[in-house]
């Protein structure tokens, strides 16, 4: 049927375990927002791609029928766990890894007990859908897939929801800037680590409002090339892939994450 | 208590192939076997071990990541299933691992005094990256020893090479002083691969070694290269080429582990024993060690 919305979303998990501290507040009240809207919309599906679960081999998909288990980041082990539940349109990922392989991207679905969701996926399905009514298709961030190939893995999750006639919403999971502030601070006076960070981080936010499918292309690899960004912004293709009818967007909320760049962002569905 | 001291340290890289083509029982997935020679290597490198009979191995792996500060493991044990989340279908290793938390905190003091952000990992649950495990396992399957496991902090990426290549250093001094302090005999695992130029499919059978060569011909001659000047006892000029190696090999020593156990042993000029070399899904990896007690 369709896809009925689609965002950016953080992937760090700093606001969802501390929600109160200054800083961080209007991204979790975005992030509130944009859950409450997407369980209203009962879509069949979350579409997600998050730059936190690195494959190098293959392109790898979640096949996991259920998951459950507490979390601990690798970095942000002292600031609380993570409990998560999720499950997967497993007929929608073997769909899409079998599609894949076809379009020459080699793919295979990963089953197993106990495989370590990445934190991004986590934080991202907490707000949006901490009971895990919603189905998911997760596509794992492939370290040597390069912009466009991510672009077209996500014209092929597009395929396969298109295909299976099924209401879809996506999610990138993702942050901007990518250089953190590299000492101990107190969370409350945090700030974007870089000021030339922060100005591309606007400058980019500023570019999507009224990009269409080739302005967001456009803004997306300028701004990676313009600075240190999360995975050179894969997210975004991932975006461009699956929705393939970008008309603007709407930036909910920008701020940092200790000093990294994050923003919810509705994107303009034609 | 004093007189402590480094004995050993290895190279000992992490390619989680080598636990699953060992079949251990720890280990879900079962194989046909595969990279003998490298897992020969690790064969002498644990006689060599025996031999030594430290009190502690330290570990420094280049899959835990963190990007603000060094980070070490200070809950007493640590036990789970590890699944790789890059290679789920070869390691999902049931581990549990004895931490010596006096030394790791020891490190961590002797780091601040060096400058350098530090953070202990207090949190139980914490799941251990395959990197530490896996060269822990190769390095001593029966899991007897204490571990002090080390993060790696990311500056070499978001800072110059050598920027970070300086941190790993002062890394390395703190730790060779907290060892010193402690009293105890050390040994230090660099769990990192040489070459990671690396296929980007992977085989039917994975552990077919019809498959396996070095991906790259430059990245293998770099690591010869390398490898050569490390059993002539010529650290320093590794040191000096380092940022050539890391560029065009790729190499992952970049990660931070291969300076800071070279800093921690103060760059000996003795000459590197070569246990074996052998290439993983392309990347090339070495066992090798300075042994500086006998």
């Amino acid at each position: 049927m369709a896809i009925v919305s689609a965002f950016l979303l953080p992937g760090n998990p700093l606001p969802a375990l501390h929600p109160d501290t200054d800083p961080w507040q209007q991204l979790v009240e975005a992030y509130q927002e944009v859950g409450e809207a997407i369980r209203t919309a009962r879509p069949d599906v979350l579409m997600i791609y998050s730059t936190q679960w690195y494959a190098v081999l293959d392109q790898l998909w979640q096949a996991r029928a259920e998951i459950e288990g507490i979390h601990v980041d690798e970095q942000w082990h002292d600031y609380g766990d993570l409990p998560f539940r999720l499950r997967t349109d497993t007929a929608l990922a073997a769909d899409c890894v079998a599609r894949a392989n076809a379009a020459g991207i080699k793919s295979k679905g990963v089953d197993y007990d106990g495989f370590p969701i990445d934190t991004g996926t986590i934080v991202a399905t907490g707000f949006i859908d901490p009971e895990a009514k919603i189905p998911t298709l997760i596509a794992a961030c492939n370290l040597y897939h390069d912009f466009a190939k991510t672009e077209a893995l996500g014209a092929v999750a597009r395929e396969a929801v298109l295909a299976g006639d099924k209401r879809a919403v996506v999610l990138a999971v993702g942050g901007l800037s990518s250089n953190y502030i590299d000492h101990v601070i107190d969370l409350t006076d945090d700030h974007i680590a870089k000021s030339e960070d922060d100005a591309a981080n606007r400058r980019f936010l500023a570019a999507i409002r009224n990009a269409d499918q080739d302005g967001l292309r456009k803004a997306a690899l300028d701004y990676a090339a313009s600075t240190g960004t999360d995975m050179g912004m894969k997210h975004i293709a991932w975006i461009l892939g699956t929705c393939a009818t970008i008309q603007g967007a709407d930036v909910k909320a920008y701020g940092p994450i200790y000093g990294a760049g994050a923003a919810v962002v509705e994107f303009r569905l034609g | 208590m004093a007189d402590g001291k480094i004995v050993a340290g290895f190279v000992a890289p992490h390619p989680p192939h080598l636990v699953y083509s060992d079949n251990p029982p720890q280990n879900e997935p079962r194989s046909e076997g595969g990279w003998e020679p490298l897992r020969w290597a690790y064969e002498r490198a644990r006689k060599s071990l025996d031999e030594l009979k430290p009190d502690v191995l330290l570990v420094h792996s280049p899959h835990w990541q963190t990007k603000v500060g060094h980070h070490f493991l200070g809950v007493p044990r640590l036990e789970g299933k590890s699944v790789d989340p890059i290679f789920p279908n070869l390691f999902r290793y049931s581990f549990g691992l004895d931490v010596d938390v006096d030394l790791a905190e020891a490190c961590c003091e002797e780091a601040k005094v060096e400058g350098l952000t530090t953070r202990m990992m207090r949190n139980p649950r914490f799941r251990v990256d395959y990197g530490t495990i896996t060269t822990l396992h190769m390095m001593r399957p029966q899991w007897d020893i204490p571990v002090v496991g080390i993060s790696a902090n990311n500056s070499p990426y978001y800072l110059t090479l050598d920027e970070g290549v300086d941190e790993m250093e002062r890394l390395g001094v703190a730790t060779r002083r907290a060892i010193e302090k402690s009293g105890k005999r050390a040994v230090l695992l660099c769990s990192n691969t040489f070459s990671h130029w690396h296929f980007q499919e992977e085989p039917d059978i994975p552990e077919d070694m019809s498959k396996e060569h070095p991906q790259s011909y430059e990245g293998y001659k770099w690591d010869m290269r390398m490898i050569e000047l490390m059993r002539q006892g010529k650290l320093r000029e590794v040191m000096r080429l380092f940022p050539e190696w890391v560029e065009a090999a790729f190499a992952e020593v970049k990660s931070g582990a291969f300076p800071w156990m070279l800093a921690a042993m103060d760059y000996p000029d003795i000459p590197a024993e070569l246990h074996g070399y052998g290439t993983v899904i392309g990347t090339g990896n070495a066992v090798m060690e300075w042994r500086l007690d006998a």
